[in-house]
């Protein structure tokens, strides 16, 4: 009992018996089911599986975006389970980051202000000069005012990961963050990842079909049909 | 067939959807205020000239000052028009050594064509029905006429060198022409006794009527027969074109309706092309797909064109029943102005509506439409691939087009259907200007605001064409409104503002001479606040510096009016209390012969100092000289004149007195009194009229409400258009941005104040043009005095903007709702 206390106050993400299922037409669809995971702090995993294994839904479960079906998670000690949908956002504004396999920039926003809007969203004052610096630190310094159309994809990518790191965020979530984009393109992205991961320390949890990719990582979780394996 | 029950499936899968509902919607709200419009026009067009037809005793009617040619009857009798006429003149009566000036009638057997007579036969006899008028050797005598003249039924009259016998009271006859004024007492007779009386000599001033009646085809070719023979004295009139005051008002309000109805379409049509667009865009992803499997771009466009056209079928139906209600209503509304039977419609009007929901569907859910058809296979693949937007010429030539096409149908009139659109345009244009300039100017201060601000406005500036258009729709609507409530509020408030408490409520006109010592006497014990008492002659204005008037005016200025009738001739020694001298000098001394003109009339003749004008009275003519131009005010609730002469130049012929005076409610049985102790005088209770005149203009500006609510739920399917059309973007950025952080208040927060500006600007923006309308309206054509309603100004902006927030923030709630993990699931 004392050890599993203290796993959960070292770790930033443990969960218990976390399952999710889904009511639809054809009845009950278990999508996953009894996840026992702990991360500690500074560790990078790459959950990995076929497509349709529950990937997405995993980290987005995590991430609080959506509410496991029974089970709990906790992050960083609290549990998120209990929380409402906007106790949740608040977290995710502290805790985490997030980059997409689409990149998902705001279109009617330039690309300092994409990365502006995370610090903003917590009233920092001084979101502009973190946003400038952390564009210029992706290569971007010359593209600031540009809007998201503008830019290709590789670049859209780089503004993304420069919002997703611009609140030192604890947690950072990957899904398929090279999947739109060509090899070369992709794996200067991926560098600049584990980049930026290091030098802010932050807990990342990749999804990936990209075996090189997920060896990079400390450790590779493998998911089956919902079951971890 | 099996392409056509695809196309069948799709629309019932769309519609369920609720992918149509705004569409659907918008198209019903065109489709019934057009209906409405269309039945409601045809409707009060066909009671009005019924109804005036009955007032002209006839369908047409031709006024000469002499008998007309003998080929113009025989030419009506071709077209099988039956006819009547009538001979009126006036003509001094004495009997008893009593004398009164009166207006004759002598009628033909006939007579009257449209309409009937009311007779009585008894002093306190009851009205009964007639169908033609007196015979030979008798005459019918306005009740007045007996009192004065100290005669009952049965005795002789005599009318020039004719005596008749007088057998019934005349109360009513169809045809009576004049303003309240010239009620100079009736004789009624037979026209085979006018020889006799020997009083049409050349030169007197008679008026014959020749009155026609037949088939409307038939009235209109004799009308157009006649109209190059008249000469400048004579004139035709038409119970379609010329109509009693009413319906003149009436008319006006059906116009206003109209061209209201077109500011419906307009607004609806603006949300067909937004929701159609939204639908359009919808179904890129599906066309690609049919093109992938081998669809033409024509069998594309048939597909969903074939889908729109059923739609609009079934939704034009619903909305003609919808707009046949509707029209109900407004009658309903009306009931009080228009007689007791309406004219039914005829299927044609109720068609109306449908065609238009068809041809506004068409014109603007067509130019967003052919964008599918450009759906490139290669978008199954490529999915930022997108067809090229529609080419402005054809999105706005074939909306211009149409609205053209249906101002036309309202005012019949080329020229006015140009100005009319080439208002509109222009200030659509500087109005869109205006607020593309507004928009700019909120995106440049954007930099400086704080993270909530620059959300919500952003929202506004996303999708700045709609924003436009949504901003567009609303102030359009509620300057619309804005005007019909302050117009109708402000005309009364300016009558009741202007007329001091105690001004005069009543008339009393015919007062013979003898007794106005009497009525003074009376006015003052019973504490009855009276004007001055005036003479009047009537007579008529027949000829400036020896020229015939008829040859000086424009048909229906002021001065047509004017010399179409008889005017009440005045003489005075000073100058009338309300009136202002503008040019010339008061008489001072005994100086008959000189007479001074209002203004406006002197404008409109042309009449200027010193000018010679000769008049008619009877059938006696004299002159005068313009010695002074004079101003005055209307609307003072006093006797007030055209001419005023000076002293000792009307003193040859009979007179009578007006004057007017103040009755409080508590005195009005004072006015039985008066009735019984002078029953030779007419008197008018002018709060009667007043009241009138305020019940018309209430229920004309609450008929043109009813369809300015339309005009507003109008503009609110632009708002949810407007609000679908960004729906999807909207959900993704909401999703995103509760992804990185953001609560829901913020989310609410930001839509609260991109919808209230929305209805802020649109609201100032209305109050400042209603105002500035308002202004020029009532300065340059209504001449009353213009107060800016402060509280509208607050008001109004307020109102919309809680209205908008509501509307709006309740069209987006499933950006609040949808569960951020959408954004995970890659859409
Ligand atoms: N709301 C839902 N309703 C029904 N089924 C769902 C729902 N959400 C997820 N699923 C199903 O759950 C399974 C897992 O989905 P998930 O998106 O997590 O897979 P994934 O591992 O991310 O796949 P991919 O590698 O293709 O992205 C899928 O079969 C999916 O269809
Ligand atoms: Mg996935």
């Amino acid at each position: 009992m004392k050890t599993q206390i203290n796993q959960v106050t070292n770790s930033v993400i443990v969960t218990e018996g976390l399952a999710k299922s889904v009511l639809t037409s054809e009845g009950v669809l278990h999508i996953l089911s009894s996840i026992d995971l702990i991360i500690k702090s500074g560790e990078s995993i790459a959950i990995v599986g076929e497509s349709g294994s529950g990937k997405s839904t995993l980290i987005s479960l995590l991430a609080g975006l959506d509410k496991p079906s029974s089970g709990a998670i906790f992050l960083n000690g609290k549990s998120i389970t209990m929380m409402d949908e906007d106790g949740r956002a608040a977290l995710r504004n502290q805790l985490i980051g997030f980059v997409f396999q689409s990149f998902q920039l705001l279109p009617g926003l330039t690309a300092l202000e994409n990365v502006m809007l995370p610090l903003e969203l917590r009233g920092d004052k001084t979101a502009k000069a973190a946003a400038t610096a952390l564009l210029h630190r992706v290569g971007l310094a010359q593209r600031l005012t540009h809007a998201p159309k503008q830019l290709s994809g590789g670049e859209q990518q780089r503004v993304a990961l420069a919002r997703a790191f611009v609140t030192r965020p604890a947690i950072l979530f990957a899904d398929e963050p090279t999947g739109n984009l060509d090899s070369k393109t992709g794996a200067n992205i991926i560098e600049l990842l584990f980049e930026l991961n290091q030098e802010n320390r932050t807990t990342l949890i990749l999804v990936t079909h990209d075996h090189a990719l997920a060896a990079r990582c400390h450790r590779t979780i493998r998911l089956e049909a919902g079951c971890l394996v | 067939m099996s392409r056509f029950n695809l196309a069948l499936r799709l629309l019932w899968r769309d519609s369920r959807s609720g992918e149509l509902t705004l569409l659907i919607l918008a198209l019903l709200i065109a489709v019934s205020s057009s209906t409405a419009i269309a039945l409601f026009s045809e409707r009060l067009q066909s009671t009005m000239s019924q109804q005036a037809a009955e007032l002209l005793g006839a369908d047409l009617v031709i006024t000469s000052p002499e008998f007309i040619a003998p080929a113009w009857l025989e030419q009506a009798q071709q077209l099988n028009l039956i006819s009547a006429h009538t001979v009126e003149f006036h003509s001094v009566l004495i009997e008893h050594d009593e004398l009164i000036l009166a207006s004759i009638k002598a009628i033909s057997d006939t007579y009257p064509l449209r309409g009937v007579l009311k007779i009585s036969e008894g002093d306190a006899g009851v009205e009964s029905i007639v169908h033609q008028g007196p015979e030979p050797g008798t005459a019918w005598l306005d009740r007045r006429l007996l009192s004065v003249l100290k005669l009952k039924l049965g005795d002789t009259l005599a009318v020039g060198e004719k005596p008749l016998l007088v057998t019934k009271i005349i109360t009513y006859e169809p045809d009576k022409k004049g303003d309240f004024f010239s009620f100079s007492p009736r004789v009624m007779m037979n026209n085979l006794d006018l020889l006799a009386t020997g009083i049409l000599q050349p030169g007197s001033q008679v008026h014959y009527y020749f009155q026609f009646i037949g088939a409307a085809q038939a009235i209109v070719e004799y009308k157009n027969w006649l109209k190059p023979q008249l000469n400048p004295s004579q004139r035709v009139m038409d119970s379609r074109e010329n109509r009693p005051e009413l319906s003149s008002a009436l008319n006006r309000a059906e116009r206003y309706l109209g061209l209201s109805s077109i500011l419906v379409i307009l607004i609806a049509g603006v949300a067909i092309a937004m929701a159609t667009t939204r639908y359009t865009e919808r179904h890129f992803d599906a066309t690609a797909l049919l093109r992938c499997l081998g669809l033409k771009q024509q069998e594309i466009l048939w597909l969903y064109s074939s889908q729109f056209v059923v739609l609009g079928l079934v939704a034009s139906a619903v909305g003609s029943a919808l707009g046949y209600c509707a029209q109900v209503g407004l009658f309903y509304i009306l009931r009080e102005l228009l007689p007791q039977s309406i004219a039914p419609a005829s299927i044609g009007s109720l068609f109306f509506g449908f065609i238009i929901g068809m041809v506004v569907l068409l014109g603007f859910a067509l130019p967003p439409l052919l964008r599918l058809k450009q759906v490139s296979a290669l978008r199954v693949l490529r999915r930022e691939l997108e067809p090229r937007q529609p080419a402005v010429w054809l999105v706005y030539g074939l909306a211009t087009s149409l609205i053209s096409l249906i101002i036309y149908k309202y005012t019949h009139d080329l020229k006015m259907t140009v100005s009319v659109l080439g208002v509109g345009i222009i200030s659509l244009i500087v109005l869109g200007l205006l607020i593309m300039g507004l928009l700019k100017l909120i995106q440049k201060r954007l930099d400086g605001m704080s993270l909530l601000w620059r959300l919500g406005l952003q929202g506004l500036l996303r999708n700045n064409r709609a924003s436009i258009s949504q901003i567009l729709a609303f102030s359009i609507t509620l300057v619309a409104m804005l005007l019909s409530f302050n117009v109708r509020n402000d005309i009364i408030d300016d009558w009741q503002q202007q007329l001091p408490k105690d001004a005069p409520n009543h008339f009393a006109l015919n007062i013979f001479p003898n007794q106005v010592q009497d009525f003074k006497e009376d006015f003052k014990q019973q504490h009855i606040l009276g004007s001055e008492f005036y003479p009047v002659v009537r007579g008529r204005l027949t000829a400036i510096n020896q020229i015939a008037v008829q040859k000086r005016v424009s048909k229906d200025s002021q001065g047509d009016n004017a010399i179409h009738r008889d005017l009440s001739l005045t003489w005075t020694e000073s100058l009338p209390n309300e009136n202002k001298l503008q040019a010339g000098e008061w008489w001072v001394r005994l100086q008959p012969g000189l007479v001074s003109v209002e203004q406006k009339l002197a404008e409109s003749l042309g009449i200027k100092l010193g000018d010679s004008l000769a008049f008619t009275v009877g059938s006696q003519q004299f002159n005068a000289r313009v010695a002074s131009i004079r101003s005055l005010r209307w609307d003072t609730m006093k006797p007030n004149f055209y001419m005023v002469f000076s002293p000792g130049t009307l003193d040859a012929y009979p007179s009578t007195f007006i004057t007017s005076f103040y009755l409080a409610e508590s005195q009005k049985e004072l006015l039985n009194a008066l009735v019984k102790k002078y029953p030779s005088t007419t008197i008018l209770e002018v709060d009667l009229i007043l009241q009138q005149f305020k019940t018309l203009l209430t229920q004309l500006t609450q008929a043109i409400n009813f369809l300015l609510y339309f005009a507003l739920m109008a503009g609110f399917i632009v708002l949810m258009a407007a609000v679908y059309v960004t729906l999807d973007q909207r959900i993704v950025e909401g999703a995103l941005m509760r992804t990185m952080g953001a609560n829901r208040r913020l989310l609410r927060a930001a839509q609260l104040i991109e919808f209230s500006v929305l209805g802020l600007l649109s609201g100032v923006l209305a109050v400042l043009m209603s105002e500035l309308i308002l202004f020029a309206l009532y300065s340059q054509v209504l001449h009353i005095s213009y107060h800016p309603s402060f509280y509208l100004w607050l008001l109004v902006p307020l109102f919309n903007a809680i209205l908008i927030s509501l509307v709006g923030c309740w069209g987006v709630r499933q950006v609040l709702n949808k569960p951020p993990l959408l954004i995970l699931r890659g859409l």
